[in-house]
């Protein structure tokens, strides 16, 4: 679709109001050996129930859950059908129903929206959103063919078998369209794996500097193995409620807002169309924007995750996201997709993306960092986690946990690590009150963007 | 009286340890094909093997979309009317949209790396389809023609790629 009637822009609006109040996650890691899957869940399940100072006892809170929604990328990485009753059956909800979610990349956030809706539409007043991926039962390559297999099968999976691949040919467009150095990219990885350092949870957390992003071994030109994000295994969730039950069971219980959106599987099939403006964006502000041949969203930007916020930011009330906005964690899978969508979400208008790293604001300290978490290319990517994760990480930042889930030298040790002697508290202010995340698949094909404020 | 000689016997493959620490794991072996039909999109791959590469369009004159379509779809997804084909003039000339060069790709890549993955533009098409170019090193608005693998095809859509043109 690329002319939208008036229904397709309708403001999606909750029949009442929706809140996280706790989240739990594992550590991630690329060979998990030590857990079984169903055993990896119920871990980050009990640090949700148990740690996160919620006013009734662990199993009181979980007798308050009559709904579970789950996160699960591809059936090919457990391979195991019904994945979700041998977890649902393992953490010990049975009876109640549970359904899986599935939307690539983007199934975190879209497990989150299912179980909001759960919510949002009465079914339940206290719903479970979790997710996992457990990708290490193959080997890397076989790995990145499945990943593949979230191209088009018939007319681009043969083309490359990695999904780098995908991303490449966006990356090429993008420095080309809007003249951007390798540099800016290599910054964001550096960024993330830095920021990664303070987390006991993190997969690759380095010290690394640009030139050594740079001079990495190539995956597909120009994307570095450093720009990627790799195999991951571990598990996330997130617990929520309506208003009374949240304020039962929290003192700072924060309010959600989430909506998504989708394009086409295949990039090549993306129709040039006009741009859905932004709250803070004037029409016939990007009549200059594309140069000769380019067109909108082309290879450059994601409709889906336009449209998502779109509709999130009208649902939560954002005018200007980079003023408004405390922290936001992005879907850097790679580099490049991270770069892409701060013109998408309206952290910078398009063709001006490079700034946001450029000047500061994505860094903690700045006006709106970034995937303070570590991100995908630093922490995590068990794919139908991760979207879970980076929402547990905004709402710990928000309710000031931040310490209280990183620096605690117990939680390193359980993990098998050692708390850094010169670990970085990377807390946002007090202040703060609103977090962003996104959750995005494919080359764009399923985003979903959320917002949570601080009550 | 139940016979002892009639009792059910293992019959597969015993499975290896891979490693006993920190716990034990097993190796599960897995090896399968897909039956997997092209459809209505068949005389697209048939085509390439003639040499030809073949489009849809929509036929409904009311409908907003005009344009070509590959990769091609059965159905027009604006107005559902079931798409025709046509075949596209040889030589094709596209120009290079986008590029990537691959140097790591995953189990089963069926083209020699490092190679050049390319998206190419072509006039009259709604769309960019990906493929690849034989040789050479492309740059954005690189001129290309298409070229067919008639002799021992693929059968799939690697069967066509792309050469510069001088
Ligand atoms: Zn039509």
């Amino acid at each position: 679709m690329i002319t939208f009637k008036k229904g397709n822009l309708r403001v999606p609006k909750w029949n009442r109001r929706v809140f996280m109040v706790a989240g739990g996650t594992t550590a991630y890691r690329k060979f998990f050996p030590e857990y079984k899957l169903e055993e990896l869940v119920m871990m980050a399940f009990k640090q949700m129930l148990e740690d996160n100072n919620l006013k009734m006892d662990p199993l009181e809170v979980k007798g308050l859950i009559n709904y579970a929604a789950y996160g699960e990328f591809a059936d090919h990485f457990q391979d195991q059908l019904l994945c979700e009753a041998k977890i649902h059956d393992y953490l010990g909800l049975d009876p109640l129903f549970n359904v899986g979610i599935k939307t690539g990349g983007a199934t975190g956030g879209t497990t989150i929206l299912n179980a909001a809706m759960a919510v949002a539409s009465g079914y339940a007043d206290v719903a479970l959103a979790a997710g996992w991926e457990r990708m290490d039962e193959v080997d890397t390559r076989t790995g990145n063919f499945y990943i593949s297999t979230a191209a088009c099968k018939d007319f681009e999976t043969r083309l490359g078998r990695v999904y780098s691949s995908y991303y490449a040919p966006m990356a090429n467009r993008f420095a080309w369209a809007f003249n951007v150095s390798e540099t800016t990219r290599a910054k964001i990885a550096v960024k993330n794996r830095l920021y990664a350092c303070s987390s006991p949870y993190a997969q690759q957390p380095g010290k690394h500097t640009v030139e050594e992003v740079l001079a990495s071994p190539m995956s597909a030109y120009p994307l570095r193995f450093l720009e990627c994000c790799a195999m991951s295994v571990g598990s996330a969730c997130a617990l929520l409620c309506d208003e009374k039950t949240a304020y039962q069971l929290s003192d700072n219980p924060c309010e959600v807002f989430i909506c998504g959106g989708t394009h086409t599987l295949r990039v090549a099939d993306r129709r040039p169309m006009d741009i859905p403006l932004l709250p803070n964006e004037i029409p016939g502000m990007y009549k200059e924007l594309v140069k000769e041949g380019s067109r909108w969203p082309g290879f450059e930007s994601f409709l889906a995750a336009r449209f998502a916020a779109y509709l999130t930011y009208r649902m939560a009330g954002i005018h200007d996201p980079l003023e408004e906005l405390d922290l936001v964690e992005l879907h850097d899978a790679f580099t490049i997709s991270d770069l892409q969508t701060y013109g998408d979400i309206g952290l910078r208008p398009y063709g001006q993306e490079q700034d946001y790293i450029e000047s500061g604001d994505a860094y903690y300290g700045g006006k709106c960092p970034s995937n303070l978490s570590g991100g995908l290319l630093g922490t995590m990517h068990a794919v139908g986690a991760t979207g879970i994760f980076q929402a547990v990480e905004c709402l710990w930042q928000l309710q000031q946990k931040y310490d209280q889930f990183h620096g605690d030298s117990k939680i390193w040790k359980k993990w098998g690590k050692t708390k850094p002697r010169d670990w970085k508290s990377l807390q946002i202010p007090k202040k703060s009150k609103q977090a962003l995340w996104v959750s995005h698949a494919g080359v764009g094909s399923h985003v979903t963007v959320c917002i949570i404020k601080k009550s | 009286m139940a016979k002892k000689t009639q009792q059910t016997k293992f019959i597969g493959q015993v499975t290896k340890i891979r490693q006993t620490e920190p716990q034990t794991v097993i190796e599960w072996p897995r090896a399968l094909t897909h039956v997997h039909t092209y459809g209505m999109l068949s005389p697209f791959f048939q085509g390439l093997k003639e040499g030809k590469l073949k489009a849809t369009f929509c036929p409904n004159k009311k409908c907003p979309e005009d344009r070509l379509w590959i990769p091609p779809r059965a159905h027009c997804p604006d107005c559902h009317t079931e798409m025709k084909w046509k075949t596209l003039r040889n030589p094709v000339i596209g120009k290079v949209y986008a590029f990537t060069e691959v140097v790591y790709a995953g189990t089963g890549i069926e083209l020699s790396t490092p190679y050049w993955q390319i998206d190419v533009q072509l006039p009259g098409l709604a769309t960019v389809p990906k493929s690849y170019l034989l040789y050479g090193k492309p740059y954005i608005g690189m001129k290309v023609m298409a070229e067919f693998r008639t002799e021992k095809p693929s059968n799939t859509v690697l069967d066509y790629y792309w050469v510069p043109v001088e």
